[in-house]
């Protein structure tokens, strides 16, 4: 009975692919805790500098990312998104000093990030299993193979800058990111029954939104399915 | 609450009055579905109006506001509905007291997190950038959310029309919707603990023992 309600239920495409949940559990609590004890307190430190100061780092961060969103760009068949990035990258360098100041943004070239998950997705790739890593949080098995490609292929400064420059980077990266989120990640701790599927969804429904650039949703009808479903069999 | 904390909110306040002078600027652009479209946005405008003058009375203490803000929100949405949608498939295993209950806890949290979202307002401005029509009776708001110091995030707001009167049934922010993550939470943990696990979930979540 339960079954083929599922089967005819539209809606079942919005269930999560997750079969290793008992250990994504495990390695989302074991996050909560370094979050908890480590990223959280660092993120709230970090968000004592002066607002100019958060900028430019993340500025800078943004700027050395902007090499492997072209080529992504490009992989996705978006010359126009990939010119975006170049000029971003070739203003901000020169005129924005190494990437502090985002003088593109002001020139009318508004930023935007791609990576080789979402290449992946445009050729036709499946999410897969949803996967939580460890300390990098939500993920798919598309999206862990994307960033390996993405770090280790095309992310230039890996063999231009020293390891402990990118050690910094990274670092970096993780303590703004966390900063940035804290008032979704507190919202979530406050208001949800049940914060893993939170996440999980949110993800999910995250990167889809990423994928299409913006454009309008075409044909997502396990979403259309949800606002069809009547309440008239509730009288 | 901390000095620092009060400090924000002094800034909050400062900044809730600017954002209300920059709403006068705010104009819905058309939509692309102009006749069942335009009644949507001028509900999200006025909605965003009367928050946002909530949150610029300075006469009002945390708890009015809070009460206020959730009087504005409970209006203008229908949370039974919102509920139903939410529940899914095991709308249709539960019984009648089961719905009752699951209900009156689910409008409960969420106009607990809404009044409290809203309250942590920080300046933000919103924009109508567009509206279209999904079917006969939702159409999709567009707005455009701009944070002092941080980028704009895109949030839409699905309206449907029900019985001559306009609700608000899901908020989608940055691809997001509301509707579809707690859905996934409920369903989570009904599948898990079964809907008596699940109203037993809220009560703990809103302090409340069965």
């Amino acid at each position: 009975m339960l079954a083929a309600l599922g089967a005819a239920n539209p809606a079942a495409a919005l269930e999560p692919n997750d079969p290793l949940e008992p250990v994504n559990r495990v390695v989302f609590g074991l996050n909560e805790l370094v979050d908890v004890i480590l990223l959280g307190p660092v993120s709230e430190a970090y968000g004592e500098l002066p607002s100019p100061v958060r900028t430019g780092v993340r500025n800078v961060l943004d700027n050395l990312r902007a090499p492997v969103t072209f080529v992504n760009d490009l992989l996705q068949g978006e010359p126009d998104r990939a010119g975006t990035t170049f000029a971003r990258f070739f203003i901000n360098s020169t005129l924005g000093v190494f990437g502090l100041f985002d003088i593109a943004s002001e020139l009318g070239h508004q930023q935007h990030k791609e990576d080789f998950g979402q290449t992946l997705a445009v050729w036709g790739v499946v999410e897969g299993p949803f996967l939580m890593l460890p300390l990098l949080g939500p993920s798919t098995l598309r999206d862990l193979g994307g960033l390996a490609v993405d770090q280790l292929a095309l992310d230039p400064w890996n063999t231009i800058a020293g390891g402990e420059l990118q050690a910094a980077r990274a670092g970096s990266e993780v303590i703004d990111t966390r900063y940035r989120l804290d008032p979704v990640i507190r919202d979530v701790r406050r208001n949800s029954l049940d914060p893993y599927a939170t996440v999980r969804s949110a993800y999910a429904q995250r990167r889809a939104a990423e994928i299409r650039n913006g454009r309008p949703p075409v044909g997502r009808p396990a979403y259309q399915s949800i606002f069809e479903e009547n309440g008239d069999d509730a009288e | 609450m901390t000095p620092s904390e009060c400090g924000r909110r002094g800034r909050r306040r400062f900044l809730a009055a600017s954002a209300a002078a920059a709403l006068l600027l705010v104009r819905p652009r058309p939509g692309s579905s102009a006749s069942a479209a335009a009644p949507a946005a001028r509900f999200i405008d006025s909605l965003g109006q009367k928050v946002i003058a909530i949150l610029r009375d300075e006469r009002l203490d945390r708890q009015a506001r809070l009460d206020r803000l959730t009087r504005i929100f409970d209006e203008a949405t229908d949370l039974s509905l919102v509920a139903r949608l939410v529940l899914g498939r095991y709308w249709r295993e539960a019984s009648e007291p089961q719905r009752k209950e699951y209900v009156a806890l689910f409008r409960a949290l969420v106009l607990k997190t809404m009044a409290e979202r809203l309250d942590s307002y920080g300046g933000e401005t919103y924009e109508i950038v567009g509206t279209q029509a999904v079917d006969d009776r939702d159409t999709i708001v567009s707005t455009r959310i701009a944070r002092p110091g941080g980028t704009p995030i895109a949030v839409d707001w699905r309206i449907r029309e029900q019985s001559g009167r306009l609700v608000l049934i899901d908020i989608v922010a940055e691809g997001v919707s509301m509707v579809v993550t707690q859905r996934s939470e409920v369903t989570e943990i009904a599948g898990r603990a079964g809907l008596d696990g699940l109203l037993e979930e809220m009560r703990r979540r809103l302090g409340r023992s069965a």
